[in-house]
């Protein structure tokens, strides 16, 4: 029975190793979570000269697993007038977003089984870059009808500010990302990795680096960038109204972005699985530069105070975008020259 | 579910005709999604529903130019119309509080439904035209293969269209700066107002 199933689809074996992928992924993602929020307490504890988390189990692990099985336990709270279809929905496309978002990132060299060659991607594409961009755009929908569908002004304002600030950065994002498209000469994201086996992007493009690293920290909503959350004076802003596992998606959200944003970082200006010591495990590589990554996102949190909301719009469209225009010309330039010479 | 299996594999059917008939039956449902999303923009009473019918039906025309084998089409509509146009659209309709708006029939609401019943009469003349010739381009699909549908895309832009493409942005332009000079500077009334 099964062995006519899988002779039926036996040229079609790459759909199988599709869901064999995405499950794996979407898993790998989300059990990573509870493991970044414990990261990020520790490491906060620390900044702050104090211990954090430290009672459940060694090192406080299990505080991890205890927050886990108290968000799914608590009382889930939808106010009457709250527009249900929509509040259901919000967490939903927060999660959806961020997860397809993290499926086209390559993450090491393709490897053989059984005669088929399986790359450690979800799906290589080759407008990956592009793909990227576009689902982590429309994650933006969630936490604008999240704080629409609340009925409430603070979720109301915190839905606007996000919108307003995600299309803001984006702009200063994709320029920047277009600087390493111009030198590599593709949307692939497994190609512009192949192309830094000798020097990381980060090197000779490094205006373009720090540009993307300041959008990408503004497009995941983390601090100083937090402004549509802003705990003091939107008291959490889009998900005020959100209790228990649906207040926890949105939480899950927030940290899978993170880790997708460190991800293509890493991919686009570090290098990717290329260890440049001769340390050749791709995968460890690959996840010790997330890492680091994700530890300067922490960093950045616990060191920066929020900027204001006005000069957040200025800082984005008066200084930042002219900034990166000019960096985008001048690495054409220096690629049409490098072309024509 | 068992039997039902042992009975489809029974039926001989070979592989190519099971995937293609699941390929058009895809095309088929989202096809079918896309009208039902744009029958909801126009339908719902609530603007915030029908901005996020209209959303739904760009995503499943991305779709469709994904089922077609156009990524990169695909992703620029996602990015253009359902990334930056909508999230504009959405931030408009929850600044200016969104209400149900009453139905009733009034004369304009019937010189309305006259007009759009008009216009899908016209839409039914177009069957009598028959089929058409789908526009001849150099990027056949061995050339698409090649280069990628992006480089494809971008060749064909800026050496076939180029004229069209540089006015286009020109047009952009110029609405731009009459959006700033409109919301920008305020021209003095002739008479200034007093208060009464």
């Amino acid at each position: 029975m099964i062995d006519d199933i899988l002779n039926f689809l036996d040229p079609y074996w790459w759909l199988i190793i599709g869901v064999v992928k995405a499950v794996i992924i979407a898993v790998g993602l989300l059990s990573t979570v509870p493991l970044l929020v414990w990261l990020e307490r520790r490491l906060m504890g620390r900044f702050q000269v104090r211990l954090g988390p430290n009672r459940v189990g060694p090192l406080g692990l299990g505080q991890a697993i205890a927050d886990a099985v108290k968000l799914l336990f608590k009382e889930n709270i939808v106010q009457s007038s709250a527009d249900k279809f929509l509040f259901y929905l919000a967490p939903a496309i927060v999660v959806f977003t961020a997860i397809v978002a993290f499926s086209a990132i390559p993450f090491g060299e393709p490897f053989e089984v059984g005669g088929q060659s399986i790359g450690l991607w979800g799906a290589n594409l080759n407008i990956g870059l592009l793909f990227i961009f576009a689902i982590s755009s429309m994650g933006i929908y969630g936490i604008v009808i999240a704080g629409f569908s609340s009925n409430n002004k603070y979720s109301l304002m915190g839905g606007l500010r996000s919108s307003a600030q995600m299309i803001s950065y984006e702009l200063t994002l994709g320029l920047a990302a277009l600087c390493v498209v111009i030198m590599s000469g593709s949307l692939n994201l497994y190609e512009i990795v192949k192309s830094q086996s000798e020097l990381p992007y980060a090197i000779p493009l490094f205006p373009a680096f720090v540009l993307f690293f300041i959008a990408g920290v503004a497009e995941t909503n983390r601090a100083p960038f937090d402004l549509p959350e802003a705990e003091q004076e939107l008291v959490a802003g889009f998900f005020t109204e959100y209790s228990g596992m649906k207040f926890a998606m949105f939480f899950m959200g927030e940290y899978v972005n993170m880790i997708t944003m460190s991800a293509l970082i890493t991919v686009l200006f570090l290098g990717g699985w290329n260890s440049y010591i001769g340390l050749d495990i791709p995968i460890l590589v690959f996840a010790f530069k997330v890492f680091l990554l994700l530890c300067v996102f922490i960093w950045l949190r616990s060191t920066f105070p929020r900027i204001r909301y006005d000069r957040l719009m200025t800082f984005g469209w008066k200084f930042l975008l002219p900034l990166s225009l000019v960096v985008m010309l001048f690495y054409s330039a220096v690629k049409v020259y490098s072309i024509t010479a | 579910m068992m039997e039902f299996l042992d009975q489809l594999l029974s039926f001989n059917l070979d592989r190519e005709t099971v995937f293609g008939l699941f390929q058009q039956s895809l095309v088929f449902i989202v096809g079918m999604t896309a009208i039902l999303a744009s029958l909801g923009v126009i339908l719902c009473a609530t603007p915030i529903y029908s901005a996020l019918y209209l959303i739904g039906n760009m995503v499943c025309l991305a779709l469709l130019f994904l089922l077609f084998n156009a990524e990169f089409l695909a992703v620029v509509q996602v990015v253009v119309y359902a990334g930056a146009v909508m999230i504009l659209f959405l931030f408009i309709i929850a600044l200016l509080g969104a209400r149900k708006e009453p139905r009733d029939l009034s004369f304009q609401n019937l010189m309305g439904l006259g007009f759009v019943g008009l216009l899908f009469c016209e839409l039914l003349l177009t069957m009598a035209v028959g089929e058409t010739q789908p526009v001849q381009g150099q990027a056949t699909p061995e050339v698409v293969q090649q280069v990628g549908s992006a480089k494809a895309i971008g060749i064909e832009l800026f050496s076939n269209h180029i004229i069209p493409f540089e006015l286009a942005s020109l047009l952009l332009l110029v609405a731009a700066v009459g959006i700033i000079s409109l919301a920008k500077f305020t021209y003095k009334p002739l008479r200034k107002r007093t208060r009464t």
